[in-house]
């Protein structure tokens, strides 16, 4: 069995658009907007394939990485890698749980 | 000091705040023009006017321009993009590096965003964009260099936070008397 598209042609030629294009404007910024540009692609790639995508997946979608900021990277670091963290061990069951047994 | 709450014009200055969330509501051309009169009226070095601006309302140009722009956060349904004119500044005798013009983005900017809140309007700035695309998107003539897009739009009821909503910054943070006292 296939599975199903969850991006159309759209959602996935805008989400190209905006990581090319990311690359170029992220060699004149600040390093910070690195994580920012990444997450706020994650969040527009999560909004675009929850409606798709498994009732597992969704929910792994609205999880931490759904609790991301992406307009600013937060003063305090420390606080800001644990979220990171916790966003990838969160997507990590999800994926652990999909493909790992 | 000139009290702000009572002087329409700082009052303005004191509620201007960039707007992230808009409504898909259409955004009347008449309002658009009103706006570009207002930049018209920015100063410039030497009174020079090496701006341009490209406006649009056209929904698919707005679509396109919005997926080669990483930092245009809101999807609004018209723009005003400043470009310089690199050829007309070089004929003035401008070096490529001098900032005057890139300076006179940021008075037309300022005096945009003020102009769309007086039209009711929500605008928000964004410089995250590729040059290159935008310039293609928009068929912009050689010479003429996009430096700043501003988003306008209807303003959605509720905005996201504020970049890095930290301690306030008051104009005494950013300036220094001198002599000091
Ligand atoms: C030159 C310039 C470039 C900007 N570029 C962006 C941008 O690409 N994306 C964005 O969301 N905001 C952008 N902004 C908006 C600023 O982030 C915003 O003005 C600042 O956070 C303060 O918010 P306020 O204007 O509501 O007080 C830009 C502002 C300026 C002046």
């Amino acid at each position: 069995m296939t599975a199903p598209w969850v991006l159309d042609e759209d959602d996935a030629l805008e989400l190209l658009a905006y990581l090319v294009t990311a690359a170029r404007t992220q060699v004149d910024e600040a390093a910070e907007y690195g994580p920012m540009r990444l997450l706020t692609a994650a969040h527009r790639l999560a909004e675009a394939m929850g409606p798709r995508s498994s009732p597992e997946t969704a929910a792994a979608l609205g999880g931490p990485l759904a609790a991301m900021p992406t307009l600013a990277v937060p003063r305090d670091r420390t606080e800001y890698v644990e979220q990171l963290d916790a966003a990838c061990r969160s997507l990590a069951a999800h994926l652990k749980a999909r493909y790992g047994s | 000091m000139t009290d702000p709450v009572r002087d329409p014009v700082l009052a303005a200055i004191r509620r201007r705040r960039v707007t992230r969330a808009m409504t898909d509501e259409p955004v009347a051309r008449a309002d658009v023009e009103t706006i570009l009169e207002a930049a018209r009226w920015a100063p410039t070095a030497g009174n020079r006017h090496l701006q341009r601006f490209v406006a649009t309302t056209h929904p698919g140009t707005m679509r396109v321009v919005r997926m080669v722009s990483p930092g245009m956060i809101a999807r609004p349904p018209a723009a005003i993009v400043i470009c310089v004119d690199r050829e007309l500044a070089a004929q003035y005798g401008f070096r490529p590096d001098v900032p005057g013009p890139w300076i006179d983005v940021g008075t037309a900017t300022a005096t945009i965003l003020l102009a769309a809140q007086a039209v009711g309007l929500g605008a928000g700035p964004v410089s995250s964009f590729s040059r290159a695309a935008v310039a293609v998107a928009l068929d912009l003539p050689d010479g003429w260099s996009p430096e700043l897009i501003v988003g306008l739009g209807h303003p959605a009821p509720v905005q996201p936070a504020p970049m890095s909503a930290g301690r306030r910054v008051t104009w005494r943070d950013l300036t220094r008397w001198v002599p000091e006292g």
